[in-house]
């Protein structure tokens, strides 16, 4: 029992995350000021929802490089909908998810039904989404955010956890059950494991294809529209530093790039280790020319960290069955 | 049009499939690279017929040199990609290399062909580093290249200030706006030169064969006898080199070692670094090249670029056309081979 | 979106106050490029700008040309195609001081008047002159309206954009010379944070961690100035004093309402208008007085400042005459000053 708890694909990540805390902690104690907790639950949501938006596609083994054109497209139209028609809030809240979901239904379906690889695919709409944003904006923010939303942006429910906690748990909860219980989510992880298998078992691939895209669209829309209500303005600009996010995390948390293997857990605490590793560069006072040095050297030291582990149990497991 | 599994390459890894048996001619037309030249030319004529500019001189010459560079960028993530993996760093050691080179040039003094080699040799020596990382910790390459690229940007950027080398010598600046002939950027000419070296490296050297075989099923070739670590460590080093001439081209170009040349952490270059080898038919799952296909591949969508760019489509619309033409692109292709296929022209 | 609105009501004061002045002399046959490095919100004046002097110099055309993305070879790619396309005068904003030194000598080799604008290219290169903001100088400005009103001793944290950039380092200098000038501290420096997700995390994490340590901020970038400004207006700290950067509405929303002291603005509408001017000029036979009393700043010697004003709670309602007023001024000494149109 226990063992089988150690081998969790999240466990690692957990133990690095746990280990962060402990000695930032312990070596800057503001860092557990109710404030900064809040500061650092705030970033956690919305580039956990970024990651797990790449996650999705990551589990049928294949890459989306529009998750932030569209998660930018999404945040743009939630603010420009409510700055220049008016709408209320949670109408533009709405249909801007509904915009990324058919940015997401739109990358499906070309992935799933011309047979050309996502990458391509999605490095193709990457372009045209970006464009519309760039096109409806001529990269000027849009500024008439309402109060309403600028206050879920800020507001905390229960003690240091901001409003914005809500979604992303919402999210995580709702992507495990989907991912791990739900006959719907073994044949996505299935298609990503062996495609060919998953087809002769009788699971519709394209389908699955299509749906993944339109998960992904979706949370990449909701990242989008929660950074509006953060940043309390709808800045173009939104979105494109999310690639390199977006796949660090899963893969830090335990997900395999040839699809198959994911885990939500595990990328949370790959989105927390990147928001601690942020927090520490500016905690400690790192000189900004070294920045950069300090930042790749710590996602090398929770990576290995994690890895080191994993060879043990896999020596482990040898020696036990020799 | 890179995943379509079934079918024959010209490439050099083309491994022969059972059903009908092509001659070459069929399976030349049936390639990507065939259909690559299709829609370039189908592209030129279009770009050409609605602006006649298209086909100035200048604007020629500067496609070509634009189109080098990216074509280079792509060479180098493609040697990568062979085996399996990627290599985020490119951009990140492409700037460290090319860098030093300046720095050779102007704070030391050295002529400029030694600190050109001196320059490889750390692009050289980078990628190696990220090889040997990856093989040694038995991690992915996207996470290794993901935290190397941050740290020899970072260091770079801490050695350098972030101030440029300008003290370039004059004979390798002008190499880079000389024009052969009032039209060919002789950096185009270095481009296919590496090309057909690399070609030759695939296609009759055993050391191709040896990564082209790691790459499609590392534990097959481990049993047939092949160094698998030592294959990633040497297209992680190759990787370097050419990501370093890419980078020596942009000084040649600019004049001047900037740390800017391929922006923050040297993420310019991604884009260009993937689109040229997936659009030209490497499998992002490795053991599959063709570098034919990697060259018309960069130049097409440079070329998408430069004939919007002409075509003076709505200015802040612009990325929306290019993704759609390349989308345009990737489908007309597809429809090409089903034609060919469905009426058994092949 | 306002913004825009408020610039074409200034545009239609300035161009009343200038086609007074001239008209006579202008060549329909020059074609200006306005060309930015990227998509970015400062540069949203300098359409109108040109669309302003095109009409009002007669112009065969000034447009503002954008290249999609910030990237070095994608403005130099855009460059190469607007001459294929018969621009022939550039007003560019180099996307690196000296990485752009060579597309303009290139651009200047085919006989185009070349200007560098907003910001400058580094000494030598074929640009006629560079109009635009002397980034070290309105840093170092901005820090001194910053110890103003800060205590003696006091601790100051800055906030700026990409370290890839030089005029990052220029800022940097700037703003530590300043700072020790003043007898201030720069406690720490956050650079890299122009764009809006790492800026809200960093910045957020500063003030959540060290909010009592720092007396002031100093921002010079405009995502970061944006940030900062709703970061101090969340926490309500007013006690904590800031001078942002440019002209962005939240910025100057926040000067308004008290949780920023002032910001550095700079008077891009009038860089382009001046700019298209001097280019028709140039193209109609003047040339550039050798004695022409050009500044000299870190990056070069040829260098015209378009404006650098700061604006406190007083100012930024009547930002935009001041800026006219500059505008007006530098134009109507502009020939006289600078060219010999023997």
């Amino acid at each position: 029992m226990k063992r089988e708890f150690l081998k969790q694909d999240w466990f690692g990540p957990f133990i690095v995350t746990l280990l962060a805390i402990v000695i930032v902690g312990a070596l800057k104690p503001s860092f557990l000021s109710p404030f900064n907790i809040q500061i650092l639950l705030l970033a956690i949501s919305v580039n956990a929802l970024v990651a797990f938006s790449q996650m999705v596609i990551i589990a049928i083994g294949q890459m989306n490089l529009s998750v932030g054109a569209i998660g930018g497209l999404a945040a743009i139209s939630f603010a420009g909908m409510m700055e220049i028609w008016g709408l209320p809030w949670p109408l533009a809240a709405v249909l801007s998810l509904g915009i990324g979901l058919f940015a997401g239904l739109t990358n499906g379906l070309l992935c799933a039904y011309t047979g050309i690889s996502a990458f391509v695919i999605t490095l193709a709409t990457l372009s045209v989404f970006k464009g519309i944003n760039l096109g409806i904006t001529e990269a000027q923010p849009f500024y008439d955010v309402p109060e309403v939303v600028k206050w879920l942006g800020n507001a905390t429910m229960v003690g240091p956890i901001p409003w914005l906690v809500v979604p992303f748990a919402l999210s995580a909860i709702a992507l495990w059950y989907l991912l791990f219980r739900l006959p719907l989510g073994r044949s996505v992880l299935a298609v990503g494991g062996n495609t060919h298998a998953a087809e002769l078992s009788g699971i519709s691939v394209p389908w699955i294809v299509v749906f993944a895209h339109s998960v992904s669209g979706l949370l990449a829309a909701l990242a989008g529209i929660m950074l509006v209500a953060r940043l309390q303005l709808g800045q173009p600009s939104i979105g494109d530093d999310w690639l390199i996010l977006s796949f660090a995390a899963p893969i830090i948390g335990g997900a395999i790039l040839t699809g198959g293997r994911v885990s939500v857990g595990g990328t949370c605490c790959g989105v927390a280790i990147v928001a601690i590793i942020t927090q520490v560069l500016v905690l400690f006072n790192i000189d900004p020319f070294l920045v950069q040095v300090v930042l790749g050297g710590l996602i090398l030291w929770a990576v290995s960290v994690n890895r080191i582990r994993e060879v043990r149990e896999q020596r482990k497991a040898a020696a036990g069955a020799s | 049009m890179s995943q379509i599994e079934n079918e024959n390459k010209t490439g050099s890894s083309a491994i022969p499939k059972q059903g009908r048996r092509f001659d070459p001619i069929q399976r030349f037309l049936l390639s990507n690279e065939f259909g690559l030249i299709v829609l370039i030319v189908v592209f030129a004529i279009i770009f050409s017929t609605v602006s006649p500019m298209f086909l100035s001189k200048f604007s020629l010459y500067a496609l070509g040199r634009t189109s080098a560079v990216n074509i280079m960028i792509g060479f180098s993530m493609m040697i990568v990609i062979v085996t399996g993996g990627l290599n985020l760093a490119v951009g990140a050691i492409g700037v460290c290399a090319a860098m030093a080179g300046g720095w050779l040039m102007q704070a030391v003094g050295l002529h400029w062909l030694p600190a050109l080699m001196g320059g490889l040799a750390i692009g050289g020596l980078l990628g190696a580093v990220n090889g040997v990382l990856i093989v040694r910790s038995g991690l992915h390459s996207f996470v290794i290249t993901l935290a190397t690229m941050s740290i020899m940007f970072g260091v770079m950027i801490f050695l350098t200030q972030a101030e440029s080398y300008r003290e370039i010598s004059p004979a390798f600046t002008a190499f880079g706006r000389m024009k052969l002939w009032g039209v060919i950027p002789p950096m185009l000419l270095v481009t296919i030169g590496i090309g057909i070296l690399l070609w030759v490296l695939f296609v009759y050297s055993s050391l191709g064969r040896q990564i082209l075989a790691a790459g499609a099923s590392p534990a097959a070739a481990e049993l047939s006898g092949i160094h698998v670590d030592r294959m990633i460590v040497w297209c992680h080093g190759l990787s370097g080199v050419l990501a370093g001439v890419a980078g020596f081209m942009l000084v040649s170009r600019t004049g001047a070692a900037i740390p800017s040349m391929a922006g923050q952490l040297g993420q310019d270059w991604l884009l260009p670094a993937f689109l040229a080898p997936v659009l030209g038919g490497t499998l992002l799952t490795g053991g599959r090249v063709s570098v034919l296909g990697t060259l018309l591949g960069g130049f097409l969508v440079t070329m998408l670029t430069s004939g919007l760019l002409l075509m003076q489509v709505g200015a802040f619309w612009m990325q929306t056309y290019l993704g759609l033409l390349l989308l345009l692109a990737v489908l007309l292709d597809l429809a090409r081979r089903s034609y060919l296929s469905r009426n058994k022209l092949v | 979106m306002t913004d825009i609105k408020k610039l074409s009501t200034m545009c239609a004061a300035v161009a009343g106050l200038v086609l007074g002045t001239t008209a006579a002399m202008a060549d329909s046959s020059t074609r200006v490029a306005l060309v930015p490095g990227g998509p970015h919100p400062y540069f949203a004046a300098w359409e109108l700008a040109g669309k302003d002097a095109a009409k009002d110099f007669g112009l065969g055309a000034a447009d503002y040309k954008v290249p999609q993305k910030w990237e070095l070879s994608l403005q130099n790619q855009m460059l190469e195609s607007l001459v294929t396309q018969g621009y022939n005068a550039f007003l560019v904003f180099p996307g690196d001081p000296v990485g752009t030194v060579a597309i303009a000598d290139e651009l200047a080799a085919t006989g185009a008047p070349v200007m560098a604008l907003a910001g400058c290219l580094k000494d030598p290169s074929q640009a006629v002159f560079c109009m635009g903001t002397d980034t070290g100088n309105s840093a170092y400005l901005g820090t001194q309206e910053l110890l103003k009103v800060l205590p003696k001793g006091a601790k100051i944290a800055h906030f700026t954009g990409f370290l890839v950039d030089p005029n990052t380092q220029l800022r940097i200098d700037a703003v530590e010379k300043a700072a020790s000038e003043g007898g201030a501290e720069v406690v720490q420096v956050i650079a890299d944070i122009d764009a809006p997700e790492p800026a809200e995390e960093k910045i957020n994490a500063y003030l959540a961690a060290h909010a009592d340590d720092v007396d002031g901020i100093i921002t010079t970038a405009w995502v970061p100035a944006v940030v900062a400004s709703n970061a101090l207006r969340k926490i309500g700290d007013k006690r904590i004093k800031m001078v942002g950067i440019d002209h962005d509405e939240v910025v100057l929303g926040a000067i308004k309402d008290g949780y920023v002291h002032g910001t550095m603005l700079q008077n891009p509408y009038g860089q382009g208008y001046l700019g298209s001017y001097a280019a028709d000029r140039l193209r109609s036979g003047c040339t550039v007085k050798d004695d022409a009393p050009f500044k000299s700043i870190a990056l070069t010697d040829k260098f015209i400042d378009s404006g650098t004003v700061f604006a406190g709670a007083d100012a930024v309602d009547n930002y935009v005459s001041s800026m006219q007023n500059i505008t007006k001024e530098i134009f109507d000494g502009f020939e006289d000053t600078y060219l010999n149109c023997g």
